[in-house]
């Protein structure tokens, strides 16, 4: 034994491992616990009123229990710049903020008024809030958002990064992540596509929605077209109720400012060309069928989008077959026995032209919101630059540099022919 | 003397090229050459990769010489003082960034303001005792985890394919910009010198010395492939991002859920840079002792003073060292990457007339 400690001894890596235990020991025994130290945020709300900016944090507490309930709460601090406002709220909560594991961050639609990369600067380049945090707007107040965001977890289960990633696959079918929008910031267009939640009052809700709950302290899920909203009380136990409203809404940005609220229609019509947008549904009326006229819904199932761009004479040109494989989901209109049958399902040429002119339609609009904005999140300009870079850089040149090439959405003419087939 | 195979050569040149390339490098060369720097590295690494034949024709004609004692009958001993000044500086400051940026990065995964004395306590005894026990027994360490160093490497680049990528935008950025953007992070290359170091320490056998060229040109392929999907996966942004083999397993939506996959990336890089530092402080005790007739106790000593003393009083702050490393850095690596290479060749073209004339 006295042999083997020697020869153990005798090995210099043995001591070196020996010498590193011996500081370590203490250093791990006696150190408190980071929690003790350091508060968990989850979530991360950003105000602006009146020169004044409040940053509210939905923090996760860690704390032994016997139930797999996790404690959290709101806690904010204000500030005249968003580095005080955060020194104020870590010393409401009593410990150093970690916004490492914050999966959400949310700004008020006041802060979009201005550029929010200023604001948010800090925040990601000193403060380590992660870039893949998803990126939210809300109508009112990010802390109010926050609150109900608590309630919604307590009631229903149901956390806010669920909701947008949600809308991120099914409606934007683009990452609205934090890192999301300063590609778009960063990029020649200066654009991008962020998550629309909304707060509504009971009252406001009863007047949009006429089968609202407005139970106290119990939630329920609700939809009603393309609305759906989460119900949930007052965190701070007001007097009214308030809800967070998911109609599937986004904002488009422009060099860090708002310009405009895309409803589900707009970014239906936004990702049109793109492959994995799929599920929409597409309502054509006045389709007569047996001497009736009925409403038909068609639900996209599948997509196939051939894109192609050429210069002809100098003018940008962007074409596009869409061919939408469709399935007959609802019919309406005066008739006795409507079913979904073969005979309904059949597309037939007036319905076909119909559901090409609303497809169109619905890109044409969407189209002219991007032109009206200058802005281009569907990738026209790189689309252009991968098949004829040398005619874009001429074009953009003309317009007048790289400066001017976020208008060059304005001078390209769309070419896009839809087929549709029954699926 | 233990020799090394050359395997265990292989494993060394891997972690060498490594160096200074998976982390700030992608980031920083962004910012000047956009998504070119995939060409300027390819072409630094083309530079690289033509030091490797001269190295085995050497190595060839001088067998079991050191290279010192090679330099020294070539251009006499003063030259060759001068040469080894040169390379311990190079080997030096190469440590020095390699800890510096790994340091930062540990710095923001585990929230601390300042844990310098932590890291040094556990980064120098290892590394000091690297060149106690000498080359053989470290690089038998480091080819024990070659493949597991190798492994999160690949774990990092593939789990990037499951987020959205698209191909980088070529051919943005002006001749100027990819030779300026060349000259500035010329000091990350130059690996093969290592080589040369341990030149008397490398046991050659003829059928093996291709597999030096498949380390190598593997080492080269996936740094070129971590810069690629960096690049496809950050595009504009991928200025904002300095730790690029960890920023490629997380910031994505997708793995939000998972939690925290970037153990993976840390792991794999807390090994790699201590191989590294290994790899440099041998290097430089080794040029020290060419230097200075003193054992490696004084070598060893000499290093953790000079690395502590540029660490705290000269450097201190990692932007520092990094704006070093992009300015007045690269004199140092054109001498050691380019013209060192180039007297060596003459060396050799020398060497091989006489024995065709003799």
């Amino acid at each position: 034994m006295k042999n083997r400690i020697k020869a153990i001894l005798k090995t210099p890596m043995v001591i070196v491992f020996i010498v590193i235990l011996l500081f370590y020991t203490p250093f791990a025994i006696y150190s408190p616990g980071e929690n003790r130290n350091r508060g968990v945020v989850t979530a991360l709300g950003i105000d602006k009123t009146e020169q004044q900016y409040e940053i509210s944090l939905l923090t996760f507490i860690p704390t032994a229990n016997q139930s797999y309930q996790e404690k959290s709460s709101v806690i904010s601090g204000k500030g005249d710049s968003v580095a005080e406002a955060v020194y104020n709220a870590q010393i409401a909560m009593g410990r150093t903020i970690g916004l490492a594991h914050a999966k959400t961050t949310i700004v008020n639609e006041e802060l979009l008024s201005e550029d929010v990369t200023s604001t948010i600067d800090y925040l990601s380049r000193i403060a380590s809030l992660p870039e893949n945090t998803v990126f939210v707007c809300t109508n009112k107040s990010a802390k109010e958002m926050l609150e109900q965001s608590h309630d919604l977890v307590n009631d229903l289960g149901l956390k806010l990064e669920q909701i947008i990633a949600y809308n991120a696959n099914n409606l934007y079918v683009t990452d609205t992540s934090l890192e999301a929008f300063y590609k778009g910031y960063f990029s020649f267009v200066k654009s991008s596509i962020i998550g629309y939640l909304e707060i509504e009052d009971d009252t406001n809700m009863s007047e949009d929605n006429s089968e609202v709950s407005g139970a106290e302290n119990t939630s329920e899920g609700q939809s009603e077209g393309t609305q759906g909203s989460a119900n949930s009380t007052s965190a701070n136990g007001g007097a009214k109720n308030k809800h967070i409203v998911n109609q599937g809404q986004a904002i488009l940005l422009k060099e860090g400012k708002k310009v405009a609220v895309l409803d589900v229609e707009q970014l239906n019509g936004i990702n049109l060309l793109n492959d994995k947008s799929v599920g929409q549904i597409i309502e054509i009326e006045d389709v007569k069928k047996e001497d009736q006229i009925f409403s038909m819904q068609y639900k996209v199932k599948t997509k196939k989008v051939l894109i192609t761009t050429k210069f002809e004479n100098g003018n940008p040109i962007y074409m596009a077959q869409l061919i939408l494989g469709v399935e007959l989901v609802e019919v309406d209109g005066e008739h006795d026995d409507l079913r979904i049958n073969t005979e309904f399902s059949e597309i037939t040429e007036d319905i076909s032209t119909k559901l090409e002119s609303k497809v169109k339609q619905q890109f044409t609009n969407s189209i002219n919101i991007l032109r009206e904005n200058d802005t281009d999140v569907i990738g026209i300009g790189r689309t252009f630059f991968q098949n004829d870079r040398k005619s874009l850089k001429k074009f953009i040149e003309n317009l007048g540099g790289v400066e001017e090439a976020d208008k060059f959405i304005d001078y390209v003419t769309f070419k896009l022919n839809v087929i549709v087939q029954p699926e | 003397m233990k020799k090394i195979s050359i395997n265990q050569c292989g494993v060394l040149i891997v972690m060498c090229i490594f160096a200074n390339k998976i982390l700030l490098m992608p980031s920083l060369m962004y910012e000047r050459t956009s998504a070119d720097s995939i060409f300027v590295l390819a072409l630094l690494f083309l530079l690289d990769f033509i030091i490797l034949p001269i190295f085995i024709k050497l190595k060839t004609l001088y067998p079991d010489q050191k290279f010192y004692d090679v330099l020294k009958e070539k251009i006499g001993i003063f030259f060759t003082k001068l040469i080894y000044i040169a390379m311990l500086l190079f080997f030096l400051f190469k440590c020095l960034l390699v800890f510096s940026i790994t340091y930062v990065y540990f710095k923001q995964q585990i929230y601390q303001d300042e844990f310098l004395f932590i890291a040094l306590i556990a980064f120098l005894p290892v590394i000091n005792h690297a060149v106690f026990v000498g080359i053989r027994s470290f690089s038998r360490t480091i080819e024990l985890f070659f493949w597991i160093v190798i492994a999160g490497f690949i774990i990092c680049l593939a789990i990037s394919l499951f987020t959205p990528i698209s191909s980088p935008l070529f051919f943005m950025s002006s001749v100027s910009d990819f030779f300026s953007s060349m000259h500035n992070h010329i000091f990350a290359f130059g690996d093969f010198m290592f080589f040369f170091v341990i030149m008397d320490r490398i046991d050659f056998k003829k059928g093996n010395i291709k597999n030096l060229y498949y380390y190598s040109l593997f080492a080269i392929a996936l740094v070129i492939t971590l810069f690629y999907l960096f690049y496809a996966k950050y595009q504009t942004t991928a200025f904002m991002h300095n730790n690029a083999l960890a920023d490629l397993l997380v910031f994505s939506v997708q793995f939000n859920a998972i939690g925290r996959l970037d153990i993976i990336a840390m792991l794999t890089i807390m090994l790699i840079t201590l191989f590294q530092m290994e790899i440099f402080s041998y290097a430089f005790c080794d040029c020290f002792m060419g230097i200075f007739p003193l054992n490696k106790i004084y070598s060893v000593v000499v290093f953790d003073i000079l690395f502590l003393l540029l660490y705290y009083v000269f450097i201190g702050r990692y932007e520092t060292m990094v704006v070093s490393s992009l300015h007045w850095l690269p004199y140092l690596a054109l001498l050691i990457n380019y013209l060192l290479p180039f007297i060596i060749l003459i060396i050799v073209l020398l060497k091989l007339k006489r024995n065709k004339s003799g």
